[in-house]
């Protein structure tokens, strides 16, 4: 029962985007509206580099702490200034 | 014991046959035997003058330990020093150099009587181990056993003259020990060399052997207490003590005994053994006069007066029911408490030496207790008889089991609930502190409801806060992956949630900007340009950083041909622009 509750770090990823997901997604969000295609690749690309960023700032946080693991705490805080970042409706 | 014994000895050993080395070739041929049997006595004593406060358990202790721990003592002492000091001529130097130390060392002991005993001894086993330093390690036992006939005898032997001593020195020794309850008043008395040694392995590997199995006694205890304490609860109402108090005790203790329960049970008779401190103790003893009362059945009243069976078991009883009730009754039952606390120190030990053996029987019971508990919670005051008579029946259990098993386990246990006891006093006061209201049925059931409810809670939020639930999520955690990958870190797997928490407010905003931009353009369809001015927005997509750039650097070929129009054969440029 030894579970690790650590992730080790990926070595390999798939680079398939979730096109289905992502439509679906989206047409959850807003049943009003359609996605345009190749839409669902920006909406991919878009995510990729969100979590690309969040994940370099919740790496710097954690190495800031002098932690060897990212913690939930260093995902909270750099998801609040990542998820800031990220916000287009609200400028400034 | 015999485990305790041994690596208690191990070190003493080695300072022994220091002072032996050192003061043996003075005394040498006097008394090998007395002087061996001298020699453990002050090893044995050291841990069990701590851990016993009156000097008749501690006698009939030595005994016991004497007995076993003599056989081992004299293979210990004989390839202690032989193994340890391997480095023989150490044992050869010291032997040389003994001479000069010898009229100092009988000095440097605090314990007039025992140290020259000691010395005695250790000159035969000095002279012996020059002999035997020569020989092979394996052969010391046989090599000692010449000299004292067979080893039978001399277990008796030593018996015989270790109980004696004891007896002299038993007042000396252990009123020192009291002084200091813990450990280290043996440091204060045996300053030289037995100090250090003795105490960090004392402490340490009983504590490490002893701790799984008073967790489960705790548990055990624990479901008693509930079981007790909804007794408690409802019948004081009817008996004697304060009718409102009886309700809400019943949350209260419940609530108590789950975050409590382990520590407590076990360590909470400790306290009363090991630790002095009189206003803790006395509080908790007023708990537990408190909570007998409250229970105030016939049975228990009983138990009490005869002998310390019976102290045994309402004493746990009362420690369980002691943080419950504590707040409430305690006020009024004081003065009555006095008396008790002094019987239940003595039973403390007992508890939980049954405990332990009873924990299985208990569970059992517990669990039927529980059942009735519940119902009762409901009903109310009526069906309280029914508790009381299986927590007699739970008590007549006990003494049994406590008789045969007091005199072994509980030496080894005091220490560690001597270390423990703060954690516990302090349990205790923020249980005085938080009332803890909840309500009345979950307590019962809270303690098996817990361990579930920390199980559950992850399944619950995995598919809970999705609609779409399983692809929404494997989605998320599709993404949540890569976060893995960037990171390039190890992470904990809180983290990798709380990035899908992320993920999920992420993919909220960026449809909400989407419509926002589409509905600012006065289209109802999303286009690559809302996409591309909301990366510009984020940051991402800059004057000197395009977006086709972004999607060349992420986005595989495939995905790249979809995005970035290109020229093909046939003068036709695949994404239509």
């Amino acid at each position: 029962m030894v579970l690790s509750t650590t992730v080790s770090q990926r070595k390999h990823i798939k680079r398939k985007a979730p096109r289905g997901f992502l439509k679906r997604v989206f047409k959850r969000q807003k049943p009003h509206l359609r996605l345009e295609t190749s839409g669902d690749l920006l909406m991919h690309l878009n995510c990729l580099l969100f979590v690309h960023r969040l994940a370099e700032e919740s790496r710097t946080n954690a190495c800031e702490n002098k932690c060897g693991i990212i913690k939930k705490e260093h995902v909270l805080a750099a998801a609040k200034v990542i998820l800031k970042k990220s916000r287009a409706s609200e400028p400034s | 014991m015999a485990d305790s014994g041994s690596p208690d000895s191990e070190p003493t050993t080695r300072t022994l046959l220091r002072r032996v080395l050192d003061t043996a070739d003075p005394s040498t041929p006097r008394r090998p035997r007395s002087a061996r049997a001298g020699a453990q006595r002050a090893l044995l004593e050291t841990p069990s003058s701590r851990r016993l406060s009156s000097q008749t358990k501690t006698t009939a202790r030595r005994r016991s330990q004497r007995i076993r721990s003599i056989g081992k003592l004299a293979h210990v002492q004989a390839s202690g020093y032989l193994e340890e000091q391997t480095p023989r001529t150490l044992l050869k130097n010291i032997l040389l150099t003994a001479p000069e130390s010898s009229i100092v060392m009988p000095k440097s002991v605090v314990k007039p009587g025992p140290a020259p005993q000691v010395v005695q001894p250790s000159s035969r086993e000095s002279s012996r181990g020059s002999l035997e330093l020569q020989l092979p390690e394996l052969e010391p036992p046989t090599t000692l056993a010449p000299g004292l006939l067979a080893p039978g005898r001399r277990k008796q032997r030593l018996r015989l003259s270790v109980f004696q001593e004891g007896m002299d020195k038993g007042l000396p020794l252990s009123q020192e020990p009291r002084g200091n309850a813990d450990a280290s008043s043996l440091t204060s008395s045996l300053n030289l060399t037995f100090a250090t040694p003795l105490q960090p392995q004392s402490v340490q590997r009983p504590g490490l052997a002893r701790r799984p199995p008073t967790r489960r006694a705790v548990d055990v205890g624990a479901f008693l207490q509930d079981l007790r304490d909804t007794s408690l609860a409802l019948a004081p109402p009817g008996e004697s003590l304060t009718a409102p108090v009886a309700t809400l005790p019943k949350d209260t203790v419940l609530e108590d005994t789950q975050p409590f329960s382990q520590p407590l049970v076990g360590r909470s008779p400790s306290v009363h053994h090991s630790l002095p401190c009189p206003s803790h103790s006395g509080a908790e003893d007023a708990e537990r006069a408190v909570s007998h009362r409250t229970r105030s059945t016939g049975p228990r009243l009983q138990n009490n007066s005869p002998g310390k069976p019976a102290q045994l078991l309402a004493g746990k009883a009362e420690v369980d029911a002691l943080a419950m009730d504590f707040p409430n009754t305690s006020s009024s039952i004081f003065g009555e408490v006095g008396v008790e606390p002094l019987q239940d120190g003595v039973g403390g030990e007992a508890e939980e030496r049954t405990e332990k053996s009873l924990s299985m029987s208990k569970v059992k019971e517990a669990a039927r207790a529980q059942g009735s508990a519940r119902a009762q919670e409901p009903e109310g005051h009526t069906q309280v008889t029914e508790a009381e008579g299986s927590q007699g029946a739970i008590e007549t259990k006990e003494p049994e089991g406590s008789s045969g098993d007091c005199p072994t386990s509980s030496r080894r246990v005091s220490p560690e609930l001597a270390s423990s006891t703060p954690e516990f006093l302090q349990a205790k006061r923020i249980q005085g502190l938080e009332p803890a209201p909840p309500p009345n049925t979950a307590v019962l059931p809270s303690e098996p409801l817990e361990p579930l409810s920390a199980r559950l809670p992850p399944r619950a939020r995995t598919p809970g806060p999705k609609t779409c639930q399983n692809p929404y999520k494997t989605g998320l955690s599709h993404y949540a992956k890569l976060f893995g990958f960037y990171a390039k870190m190890p992470m904990e797997k809180k983290a990798l949630e709380m990035v899908e928490k992320c993920l999920d407010k992420y993919f909220q905003h960026l449809c909400d900007d989407l419509e926002m931009f589409a509905a600012h353009a006065g289209r109802k369809t999303v286009r690559p340009e809302d996409l591309e001015l909301l990366m510009r927005r984020q940051g991402l997509v800059t004057d000197q950083v395009s977006l086709h750039v972004l999607v060349e650097r992420h986005l595989p070929l495939e995905y790249r041909q979809l995005l970035i129009p290109c020229a093909f054969s046939g003068n036709s440029v695949f994404p239509a622009q």
